[in-house]
């Protein structure tokens, strides 16, 4: 056999792996492609584009979702809040149109079938002197200390960052630089958070350790 | 909103299924920076890249663009590529 016919075979064999991997995930497939195009829609909104007819089309060709089945809790998280962005970024328009209020009926539909996302309220406050740590950290008025300070943390964070992600990233720098044992902690909280909602945050938890390595080594 | 290497995972797949191997690549590669532990998006990744080069050497890719292949044709009618 020459050297081009075994590149050749070998040509074949790679082609035809990537086919089948492809094919057994087409189902996948199908709903990723599928929230991947209403988060493109989501993020034209921002832009000042027009997607009425896109938003619309979309509605009409992924109907078929609504009857089961084929979403995943973490696909419906997903769409969620997606769909809530969506609505948030219309209701900023002055101008109530017709079709503004078909797709707000739309969303309203969609979300009574998957599930909406709770909101979040977060209350700002100005910074307050921050309480010593004392060195009976297992107490409940200790633990509410730490917590009301990890909120406040989130709070400046999350600024107006568009994802958890993000927030995730500057927690971890400043837990990584600036030896944040709250940031540390707020990290932590956020990885099992986006754990529960099927993330993949095996590269966070490796820098979550990295970050608590370091702060042990620099409190010895 | 998903993140960027999501959606770049995503269309990596997409281009797989359109047998678009270089397009394919090109996101994997930025899919990469969030998915780099993911043993299956590995797999997919490698297998992608061995198969580009494989392509490559039978001459169905080019080559990297910052190559330059000039072949050079004399008057006696001999032939020679300078790479």
């Amino acid at each position: 056999m020459s050297r081009t016919e075994s590149l050749q075979g070998l040509e074949k064999v790679l082609e035809s792996f990537l086919d089948r991997a492809v094919k057994l995930k087409e189902d996948r497939l199908s709903v990723l492609g599928g929230i991947n195009r209403l988060d493109d829609i989501a993020r034209e909104i921002q832009t000042g584009d027009d997607i009425t007819e896109e938003i619309g089309n979309w509605f009409a060709e992924h109907n078929g979702w609504l009857s089961g089945g084929v979403l995943r809790t973490g696909d419906q998280n997903r769409i969620g809040e997606i769909l809530v962005e969506i609505r948030r970024e219309l209701g900023q328009s002055d101008d109530i149109t017709p079709a503004l209020d078909k797709i707000n009926s739309e969303i309203d539909r969609w979300s009574g079938v998957i599930g909406s996302p709770t909101p979040k309220i977060i209350l700002r406050r100005p910074p307050e002197p921050a309480e010593p740590i004392t060195s009976t950290p297992g107490t409940v008025e200790q633990f509410g200390l730490v917590f009301d300070g990890i909120h406040d943390l989130f709070a400046e964070l999350r600024g107006t960052k568009p994802h958890l992600l993000t927030v995730l990233d500057e927690a971890l720098k400043k837990a990584e630089l600036q030896n944040d044992k709250e940031a540390l902690i707020l990290s932590g909280l956020i990885i099992y958070y986006l754990k529960q909602n099927t993330y993949k945050v095996e590269p966070y938890v490796r820098r979550l350790k990295e970050a608590e390595r370091s702060q042990k080594q620099r409190s010895q | 909103m998903l993140n960027a290497s999501e959606k770049a995972y995503c269309l990596a797949l997409q281009a797989l299924k359109d047998k678009d191997y270089r397009k394919a690549a090109e996101y994997f590669d930025r899919a990469a920076p969030f998915f780099v532990e993911n043993e299956e998006f590995n797999l997919y990744r490698e297998t992608t890249r061995l198969l580009l080069a494989v392509k490559r050497e039978l001459g169905a890719e080019p080559e990297s663009d910052d190559e330059l292949v000039i072949e050079e044709v004399f008057s006696n009618g001999q032939e020679t590529d300078i790479r």
